[in-house]
């Protein structure tokens, strides 16, 4: 039998790029909601997690109409910056950094709001601004806050189905993902071949919640 | 801690110290205090005060002759007793009040001290606090 | 001289109170906080800190102006350079003794971490995690660490509250050492009538946010209407019935001594009580030793 894995590539691809990226903008995001008194931080949290809520296909629509370049936005882009996102591979990122957002976000915000403050307080008194206090005293003591958002954001990027076809469509080799040549499988009838790329998600989605689970006890907990 | 109301009624003073006579009921106490007039405004004739004295060191003496030191020397009656082995509690009907001794209980046996005998009680002019009633 | 004039409102468990207090300090002394737990005295120390504003008011330190809501001064907590220990220690857990202490540092000024270590008594635990340390190390530590990077002040919140009596005593000693040797600024924050008589130079008691007393140990807390001269602030560690007295044990400084006692003296006493303890001046006897 020949597989096809570009689709498996893909994905692990894909969810490893939105992993970073949703790391490097969650952790501004979910210590601007767990910190400021700005009244306007309760819409931008509930936004963040809309995702929890919304069916994919929703999300997929909005972001489908945003980016086309027939509207505003869109045409904007692709013309001034020659940007396709529409059934591009940025427009899998793009999509999937916004549907696993508040997979990020909320474990590390949820890290930041129990942070004793005193030990906030206790550097600010040392001198030190929240910047330096923020990489030196937080983040070390939340990393089982920052593994689980990397680690769900991860593995929900690995899952998306609904959003990803609405917004990458299905090209072989570019966007189509595992979920999605999964379902093409089937549809087509090829089992044995949805059945291989079904178990290769198993294991690995399975391997990186073990590690996890794993990692989260054994070794976080000493500090 | 015994305690009893009473007002100066004279005050005898050198450089560090002062033997106040306290009036109480009648019946002039003597106290000793490291202080003077200078030293604590409340030495002043007329100033009502509180006089402060442990239980332990008020003596009981019956038919008493002779001559003593002790300035502070009143007449009282027994109440009542509280014996344990080594100590004995006095309790005194003094003036309107009570004062209680605690002596050893052998005293209060050689003494032979019961309800209803008339004593005399005493306590050192050294022995003798003085409190200030504001 | 330190000057303070402060007003903010507070959550008490008697509902909203004013916190509206105007206090003078000298610098270089040892200035304690006193009263009940709800008081505002905490609050007071984290105005001063920096931690949070009053809502009006004025802090002047040395002439430097720390606050004015008048003209909008609100010094960052970070240049008021004060060190603070808070009533349950706040060393960082995943840092190590030693890497608390530089975390207090400037860059490149390293040199006094050995010393303060040293100071403290932490030789030997300064490669300790704060969970591989008692209750009165980690308060050790964490003095160290609040003075290491030379504050202009020292703020103490209830420092020893969580301590055991030894530790408790332990950690006052060596408060009261590094006072003596640095004549820094001290400001604690207590509820304890003890260790502040014992510690303080200057008192200010506060109740429900506002100054009801102030002055030295002595004229706050001594009854001077005694006439005793022979006084001492105790507390009691034992009560015990014996016959028709009770025998009290008291520890007085870091003596323990016994004191005879009737019934009716001791009615409102408990273990843990302050009491003073006075004598006619006559009957001490007195040894050279």
């Amino acid at each position: 039998m020949n597989y096809d894995w570009q689709p498996l590539l893909l994905t692990f691809q894909l969810a490893l790029i939105v992993t970073l990226i949703l790391l490097v903008i969650g952790i501004p995001i979910a210590y601007w909601i767990a910190f400021s008194n700005n009244r306007f931080k309760y819409v931008f949290e509930t936004l963040v997690s809309m995702p929890l809520v919304l069916p994919p296909t929703v999300i997929g629509f909005y972001l489908l109409i945003a980016f086309s370049p027939q509207y505003a936005m869109g045409h904007f882009l692709e013309s001034a910056l020659g940007l396709k996102v529409v059934f591009t591979f940025t427009g899998l990122v793009i999509a999937s950094v916004l549907f696993s957002l508040p997979f990020m976000v909320n474990p590390i915000k949820a890290g930041f709001q129990n942070f004793p403050t005193a030990l906030i307080e206790a550097s600010y008194c040392l001198g030190k601004g929240s910047w330096e206090t923020l990489w030196r005293v937080i983040l070390p003591n939340i990393k089982p806050a920052l593994l689980t958002g990397v680690v769900m954001a991860f593995a929900h990027t690995i899952g998306e189905f609904g959003v990803v076809l609405m917004i990458g469509g299905n090209i072989p080799g570019r966007t189509q993902l595992a979920s999605i040549a999964i379902y093409n499988e089937v549809e087509a009838l090829n089992y044995q071949t949805a059945g291989v790329y079904a178990l290769v998600l198993v294991v690995v989605s399975f391997i990186v919640l073990f590690l996890f689970y794993y990692l989260n006890r054994r070794v976080l907990r000493i500090f | 801690m015994n305690k009893l109301t009473g007002k100066i009624v004279a005050l005898e003073t050198s450089p560090h110290m002062s033997m106040v006579d306290v009036d109480v009921d009648g019946d002039v106490f003597c106290s000793i205090v490291l202080e003077t007039p200078a030293s604590a405004a409340y030495l002043k004739q007329g100033q009502p005060v509180t006089l402060l004295f442990k239980e332990a060191e008020v003596s009981i003496g019956k038919n008493l002759s002779g001559l003593i030191s002790l300035r502070n020397r009143f007449k009282g009656t027994v109440k009542q007793l509280e014996k344990s082995p080594i100590l004995t509690k006095v309790f005194l009907e003094y003036k309107k009040g009570q004062v209680v001794s605690i002596i050893s209980t052998r005293s209060a046996q050689k003494l032979a001290l019961a309800p209803g005998d008339e004593v005399e009680w005493l306590v050192k002019t050294n022995e003798v606090s003085l409190l200030n009633e504001v | 001289m330190i000057n303070l004039r402060l007003k903010r409102q507070m959550q008490t468990s008697r509902g909203p109170e004013w916190i509206d207090l105007d206090l003078s300090m000298a610098s270089g002394g040892f200035v304690s906080l006193f009263g009940k737990s709800g008081a505002g005295k905490t609050t007071v120390l984290r105005m001063l800190a920096g931690l949070i504003p009053p809502q009006e008011g004025r802090i002047e330190v040395d002439g430097d102006v720390w606050f004015d809501s008048g003209r909008k001064i609100n010094k960052p907590i970070q240049q008021r350079k004060v060190g603070f220990v808070f009533q349950d220690n706040c060393l960082f857990p995943h840092m190590t003794v030693r890497e608390n202490l530089a975390y207090a540092c400037l860059p490149g000024h390293h040199d006094g971490i050995q010393e303060w270590i040293g100071l403290m008594g932490l030789s030997g635990l300064e490669g300790r995690k704060p969970h591989q340390l008692s209750g009165g190390q980690k308060q050790r530590a964490a003095l160290a660490r609040a003075l290491v990077g030379r504050p202009r002040m020292l703020l103490l919140d209830e420092p020893f509250s969580n301590l055991d009596r030894q530790a408790r005593l332990e950690l006052q000693d060596e408060i009261m050492r590094v006072y003596r040797k640095t004549r820094i600024t001290m400001v604690l924050v207590s509820h304890d009538l003890w260790e502040t008589f014992r510690m303080s130079e200057m008192i200010f008691v506060i109740d429900r946010g506002r100054i009801t007393k102030n002055g030295s140990p002595d004229e706050v807390f001594v009854n001077n209407d005694l006439s005793g001269k022979f006084q001492f602030t105790g507390e009691v560690l034992d009560i015990c019935k014996e016959g028709v007295v009770n025998i009290l044990t008291l520890g007085i400084g870091h003596q323990i001594t016994k004191v005879v006692a009737g019934d009716e003296e001791i009615s409102d006493l408990k273990v843990g009580s302050m009491v003073i303890v006075a004598a006619k001046a006559f009957n001490p006897l007195l040894f050279k030793i």
